[in-house]
């Protein structure tokens, strides 16, 4: 099996695999703080509850979810860092 | 800015409750709330050094690093003083990031438009 990529056409890409609930925030969070506004952001997520979570938290942050890709349990987010 | 109280009553009697608490606390924090953990009963125990670090449920962080986590994105610990003291805990050895409040302090953060969650 070949090492997980991006292909959205994305700046950075983060595999957080089976993360969850808390520990996937907080990744994502750490992950993204560093980064300038504006940077294009792709994230690969297995978790069953990603799909509900990863768009609430870019509701409330300030991040554009630009594109939801991907099976169940196994999407990729397109997100652009808000200011 | 939203604010929300994480209220975890619970330490190695219940490890699940705790770890979970403290879960949720982090995806407050990492979502911008202004988010506090409230150490109360029992839960004060995890507010001394080296408590927590053998505490690890099967399928989440440790909590040790879980409280790290928090503390690192900005959420703080209060901890309930009588519960505190009742227990004989040092205040020497506090984690980083924790304060030890008098009731006054959780009642004014909440009846200032905080929400609560208890664990």
């Amino acid at each position: 099996m070949g090492e997980i990529q991006g292909h959205l056409g994305s700046d950075v890409f983060y595999d957080f695999e089976e993360m969850s609930c808390g520990d996937l925030l907080i990744a994502l969070l750490k992950a993204m703080r560093p980064l300038p506004a504006g940077t294009l952001v792709e994230v690969r997520a297995l978790d069953p509850g990603a799909p509900i979570d990863i768009p609430a938290w870019c509701r409330m942050v300030g991040h554009a979810l630009l594109v939801r890709a991907g099976g169940p349990q196994n999407t990729h987010y397109l997100i652009r860092k808000g200011g | 800015m939203a604010k929300l109280l994480i209220s975890i009553t619970n330490a190695k009697n219940d490890t699940d409750r705790a770890t979970v608490g403290c879960v949720v606390a982090n995806a407050s924090v990492a979502s911008g709330v202004d988010t506090v953990v409230f150490l109360s009963t029992e839960g004060v125990r995890l507010s001394q050094e080296g408590y927590a670090d053998d505490i690890h449920e099967e399928g989440f962080a440790p909590l040790k690093k879980l409280l790290t986590d928090f503390v690192d994105a900005g959420g703080a610990i209060w901890v309930c003083s009588p519960c505190f003291k009742k227990r004989g805990l040092d205040e020497n050895k506090l984690v980083l990031g924790a304060t030890i409040v008098g009731g006054a302090k959780a009642v004014e953060f909440l009846s200032t438009g905080g929400s609560c969650m208890t664990y």
